[in-house]
């Protein structure tokens, strides 16, 4: 059986999740099957540098444009699964692959689970785990093969970075259908990293939607400012215009490692999760004690976030006095 | 424009969760039934774009409480509300309504189908793909700000660390949004109630279509906790315990 593992970069960077895709795929081959590293975009370089443990790579090389719009991938993606039937599709739970994974899916009439954070393998068919109402469930899925699986940024490890031999490298001219598309790229905008860059800051204080109103994010301000840190959000903090968007973390803002990460009030969905589950220092508030933050922090605390950015502030601006 | 959106409802996901006796569902008993958050932006996206364009806005519900949503929906300015009847005490699966919303998408001449990019049910997929790849039409999913100039539009999608990509596109189109271009507006109880007397439409579901999909064996809450030490509840025990913690890490002073 052939798996597939889709892969994604732009900007001359490959997407670290691609090589857990390829992880993923070659942690359910069995003897003689054959894990297919599927690229799509302009840095194919970078994709036959990176993607050795695959058994072959077949990429879709753009020369021009940087993002390939799903549109095209999927397209693209259709094409190589028409001509290798293979047996699994894996996509990334990302941007890209929210279009794909589902387009694929409805073309081909396959089954498709998203969210996934395990799999096993029983011969033609997978148990799956994945992930429902904001990582508050799990999900144990029975589907038989072929099937098309959309995975959890983080939910496997990496598989080892190397070069992949030039003989089994296949490459597609992407352009043509980039010209045709009925999606076309027009602009890319990249923030000014400059105002603040939440990557490299050591302690960040990050509320949720439980600080409930735009004057109560002083207070964390206020808090954060003496810890020496960095006001951060999650989603609805910077949908409500509360923080400004640089200030987001997570799967559509920064994926962030700093030393200290207290989160007030964040629910922890796996999307949230993404951006910074890897900090040194996980300290989480959250009056639900069934909350999912709960699962990756060092210490949890189940109190009013308020008392205790109060009881906290007290101490600290005590502290600095003495 | 004709455009239709689409409006979930789904347990409010925010309280405690139980399972089901059948171990495959959860117990949707006791728990409140709330528009799904993706939803409450594509409905807001599509006023916008009523208002910016004119248009003929259409929504359709489906899940408990639809005829609830259907009216705010119409107080904040649809002008045809239809229920997608789906089955009591169930999932709503989105690659089970998909052919539905094709269906009616072409029923109604839809030029715009708007769905929220996810819901936090959908674990057999995403409704905007499936809905633009049953009808063939382009589709894009995370966008957060559409802008319609005659049948021609410009959907910008998030990527992650802030970049943002535009891309063009031309109707008829399925776009799965994140957040809309402005936050979602209140309405008020005045124009609720003059919306309760707004017709609420019927639709009856059709078939997937799809021969085979995955199956849910069972559902479990995950184990709690992971390796972390509970602090527990009290602010000035937790701040005690926090200020020595980062103390001893070298992390409370600036
Ligand atoms: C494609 C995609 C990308 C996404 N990208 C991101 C992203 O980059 N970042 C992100 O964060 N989310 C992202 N999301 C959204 C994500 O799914 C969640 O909706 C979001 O993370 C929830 O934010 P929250 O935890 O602040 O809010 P909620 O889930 O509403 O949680 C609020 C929490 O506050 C607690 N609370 C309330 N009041 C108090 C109090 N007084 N004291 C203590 N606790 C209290 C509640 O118990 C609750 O757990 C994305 C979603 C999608 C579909």
């Amino acid at each position: 059986m052939k798996l597939i593992a889709c892969t994604e970069g732009h900007s001359s960077k490959i997407e670290a999740f691609s090589l857990e895709m390829i992880a993923a795929a070659r942690s359910l081959a069995q003897a003689g099957d054959e894990v297919v590293a599927f690229f799509a975009g302009r840095d194919t370089e970078g994709a036959s540098a990176s993607f050795g443990a695959a058994d072959r790579l077949i990429v879709a090389r753009a020369t021009k444009s940087d993002v390939i719009p799903a549109e095209t991938y999927a397209l693209l993606l259709r094409d190589v699964i028409t001509a290798e039937s293979p047996g699994l599709v894996l996509v990334p739970y990302s941007a890209n692959g929210l279009d794909v994974a589902a387009d694929i899916a409805a073309r081909t009439g396959w089954p498709l689970v998203s969210y996934v954070n395990e799999i096993k393998r029983h011969g033609e068919s997978l148990t799956i785990v994945a992930q429902m109402y904001g990582g508050k469930i799990l999900a144990e899925c029975e589907v038989q093969l072929p099937a098309i699986l959309m995975i959890n940024p983080g939910a496997f490890a990496e598989a080892p970075p190397g070069a992949i031999t030039a003989v089994s490298v296949q490459t597609i001219d992407a352009d043509p259908a980039l010209t045709s598309g009925k999606v076309k790229m027009v602009a890319i905008d990249v923030p000014d990293y400059a105002d603040v860059d939440l990557t490299t800051a050591e302690r960040i204080v990050c509320v949720g939607r439980g600080i409930g109103d735009e004057a109560s994010i002083d207070l964390a301000r206020n808090l954060a400012t003496m810890l020496g840190a960095e006001i951060a959000g999650s989603r609805p903090v910077v949908d409500n215009g509360w923080l400004p968007k640089l200030r987001q973390v997570g799967k559509s803002g920064q994926k962030v490692k700093p030393k200290l990460y207290l989160a007030l009030g964040v629910s922890g969905a796996p999307e949230h999760l993404e951006g910074m589950s890897q900090a040194d220092l996980i300290i989480a508030v959250n009056t639900d004690p069934k909350a999912p933050i709960f699962n990756v922090a060092h210490y949890g605390a189940t109190c009013d976030l308020f008392d205790l950015v109060a009881n906290l502030s007290d101490r600290l601006r005590a502290g600095s006095g003495r | 424009m004709n455009i239709l959106v689409v409006l979930r409802m789904i347990p409010d996901s925010a309280g405690e969760l139980q399972l089901a006796e059948d171990g495959r569902s959860i117990d949707r008993e006791w728990l409140d039934f709330q528009l799904n958050d993706f939803d409450d932006h594509a409905l807001e996206e599509a006023i916008l774009l009523k208002e910016a364009g004119g248009a003929k806005v259409t929504a359709v519900a489906v899940g408990e409480g639809a005829n609830r949503v259907l009216q705010m929906a119409a107080a904040r300015g649809a002008d045809e509300v239809v229920a997608l009847q789906s089955e009591e005490d169930a999932m709503i699966s989105s690659r089970e309504i998909a052919a539905s919303i094709a269906a009616m998408a072409r029923a109604k001449s839809a030029d715009l189908v708007l769905c929220g990019v996810q819901s936090s049910e959908d674990v057999f997929g995403q409704l905007a793909p499936y809905v633009g790849a049953l009808l063939d039409w382009p589709h894009v999913s995370g966008t957060n700000r559409i802008v319609a100039n005659g049948a021609v539009l410009r959907v910008t999608q998030e990527r992650g660390a802030g970049v943002a990509v535009t891309y063009e596109l031309a109707t008829p189109a399925v776009l799965g949004v994140q957040t809309a271009s402005k936050a979602p507006r209140y309405v008020s109880g005045s124009k609720l109630r003059e919306a309760s007397k707004t017709p609420i439409g019927r639709a009856t579901p059709e078939s997937s279509g799809f021969e085979r999909s995955a199956e849910i064996i069972t559902l479990r809450l995950p184990v709690q906790g992971g390796s972390g030490e509970n602090l527990g509840g009290n602010a000035e025990t937790v701040a005690d315990r926090l200020v020595s913690i980062l103390a001893a890490k070298g992390l409370a002073r600036n």
